[in-house]
């Protein structure tokens, strides 16, 4: 335990440097974000309503994704493709260093930084955007939201950690992965809310596993899931499934690396 | 010395025959690497048609946003996507590599050559494949989104072709802009970052941004424009002061760029030194 209490402090204060280009990602991400309230906000002041949305609750569901993106959302398989493909994971087949655990700490460390620029950037669009922001009317509501933020850090970090194990069967990985975001991203509800999708659509997305990541967390705060008890649940095994998934890939991917190196 | 027309001329045809030999040189390394070629392509056409999906989804929810119809914004994603492969033809690949050319100091190269550094930087590296099938893409949405619409003509056809090229300029008087601080502060190529979400974000129309966002998105970061302003005018919904506007601001944004650019060069001081 106490290595990776060492390696959070390490990898935190690495994160420190690279706070600039945290900082014009970000940015970037808000203009994106600030764009589409635009875009909402137009189609609801030309009368129509999308959904059982108000536009206040659409305006607060595009900010709290964009700290979702931020704060749940696992960007480390980039350097684990990088890791593995670079030779560099050789060192870790003699280090006394788990390597889920070792990312799922480098990804946590990471988040802290990430996430008190988030909240800014979020605050400012608000600020600047006029108000719309919605809170909780509950308290025991902030608490789920809070419960399901922890478990989608932990499942969407699985998640990427698996599409990093790739890299030891599959070169090309990078595209692949790049195709996978994007449609995690889209049927997560990053995008637009999942109860807005047509039907075929919606039941899909309602099958998969991304869902948690940002529909679920955010339906939360906005008190539209009565009760919240079977989905965290269903997030749970989720989570035990991807995590059986992960270990069966990094024992199967070491096997394979060293038939490599051989 | 005053520059004669002769001597502009010249200079023109020049660096168009200098543009040539670059782009052959890099088709050339394009085709050895044919399978890159087909990802880039299949990537490109994955990401277009998710924002094409969620157009369709927003759109069986409203009629038009802001005026704009389903059909028309198929032809704003489009036009999107025909800029940007117009970009990688002509500047991007250099903007991107300008970071590592200065922390390096093989910018030096730029420097000593008997060509403007600014574009022996955007011919050296141009792409065809990288935004390929976004332009292939772009282009059928274009058509299709045409096709539905009806009343098109030549003439506006021509003006289209004609406030591409200037959105093209405005793209690269902005990315001129965002890379020129590069000289100044060392780590600051992850600006291309915000250049990226300048061209997603042009996805939308112009239309919809009012007050403060209006005077932001037309004059500062103008997403408002890029693709807006050429959509406009192929499904004849703009009014000629708009029209007028972007030209301005695509003259603006380029003379601004090029000022800023060629002032932040005497910035720069070798790495190798």
């Amino acid at each position: 335990m106490k290595k990776y209490l060492t390696l959070f402090h390490i990898n935190w204060q690495n994160s420190l440097q690279y706070r600039f280009s945290l900082v014009i990602y970000i940015a970037g991400y808000s203009l994106y974000i600030w764009v589409l309230l635009y875009l909402w906000s137009t189609v609801y002041h030309e009368g129509n309503t999308v959904g059982n949305y108000t536009l206040s609750q659409l305006t607060t569901y595009y900010l709290l994704q964009l700290m979702i993106n931020s704060v749940i959302f696992s960007y480390i398989s980039w350097d684990v493709i990088d890791n593995i493909k670079d030779g560099h994971f050789s060192n870790f087949l003699i280090k006394p260093l788990d390597y889920f655990l070792y990312w799922f700490t480098v990804n946590l460390s990471g988040k802290i930084l990430e996430a008190f620029f988030v909240i800014i950037a979020a605050g400012l669009i608000s600020l600047l955007f006029g108000g719309y922001f919605a809170f909780p009317g509950r308290l025991i509501t902030f608490l789920y939201f809070l419960i399901s933020v922890i478990l989608g850090i932990v499942l969407a970090f699985e998640m990427d950690f698996c599409v990093g194990m790739i890299t030891f069967w599959l070169t090309q990985v990078r595209t692949f992965k790049y195709m996978l975001q994007t449609l995690i991203l889209f049927f997560a509800g990053a995008m637009l809310p999942l109860d807005l999708f047509p039907g075929l659509l919606m039941k899909i997305s309602n099958i998969l596993p991304f869902q948690y990541l940002v529909f679920f967390p955010i339906s939360l705060y906005l008190g539209k899931v009565d009760n919240p008890w079977p989905s965290f649940i269903m997030l749970s095994v989720w989570i035990l499934i991807f995590y059986v998934i992960a270990r069966i890939l990094l024992i199967r991917g070491i096997r394979r690396y060293e038939a490599v190196g051989a | 010395m005053r520059p004669s027309v002769h001597r502009i001329f010249h200079n023109i045809m020049r660096y168009l025959k200098l543009y040539r030999v670059f782009l052959f040189q890099n088709l050339k390394e394009d085709m050895i690497y044919r399978s890159n070629f087909m990802t880039l392509v299949i990537m490109d056409i994955w990401s277009v048609g998710i924002s094409v999906i969620l157009f369709k989804i927003i759109y069986s929810h409203v009629n038009t946003i802001a005026g704009w119809t389903f059909d028309q914004s198929l032809i704003l994603i489009g036009s999107v996507g025909i800029i940007r492969e117009m970009a990688y033809l002509t500047f991007r690949r250099g903007f991107l590599e300008l970071g590592s050319h200065i922390r390096t100091g093989t910018f030096d190269l730029f420097m000593t050559r008997p060509i403007a550094p600014n574009l022996h930087l955007a011919f050296r590296h141009v792409s065809l494949s990288e935004s390929f099938g976004e332009a292939v893409m772009g282009g059928a949405l274009v058509v299709y989104g045409l096709m539905r619409l009806h009343h098109w003509n030549w003439i506006s056809i021509f003006l289209y072709v004609v406030f591409l090229l200037n959105s093209l300029l405005i793209y690269y008087g902005f990315s001129l802009l965002m890379n020129s601080v590069v000289f100044w502060v060392i780590k600051s190529q992850e600006l291309n970052t915000i250049v990226y979400f300048f061209m997603e974000t042009s996805r939308y129309p112009g239309d919809i941004f009012r007050g403060v966002g209006k005077i932001i998105f037309t004059f500062i970061i103008p997403i408002g424009i890029i693709a807006t302003v050429p959509a406009s005018i192929l499904t004849g919904r703009i009014g000629w002061g708009f029209a007028v506007t972007a030209l301005i601001v695509g003259s603006v944004f380029l003379s601004a760029g090029l000022w800023v650019w060629k002032r932040s060069i005497g910035h720069y001081s070798s790495a190798s030194g």
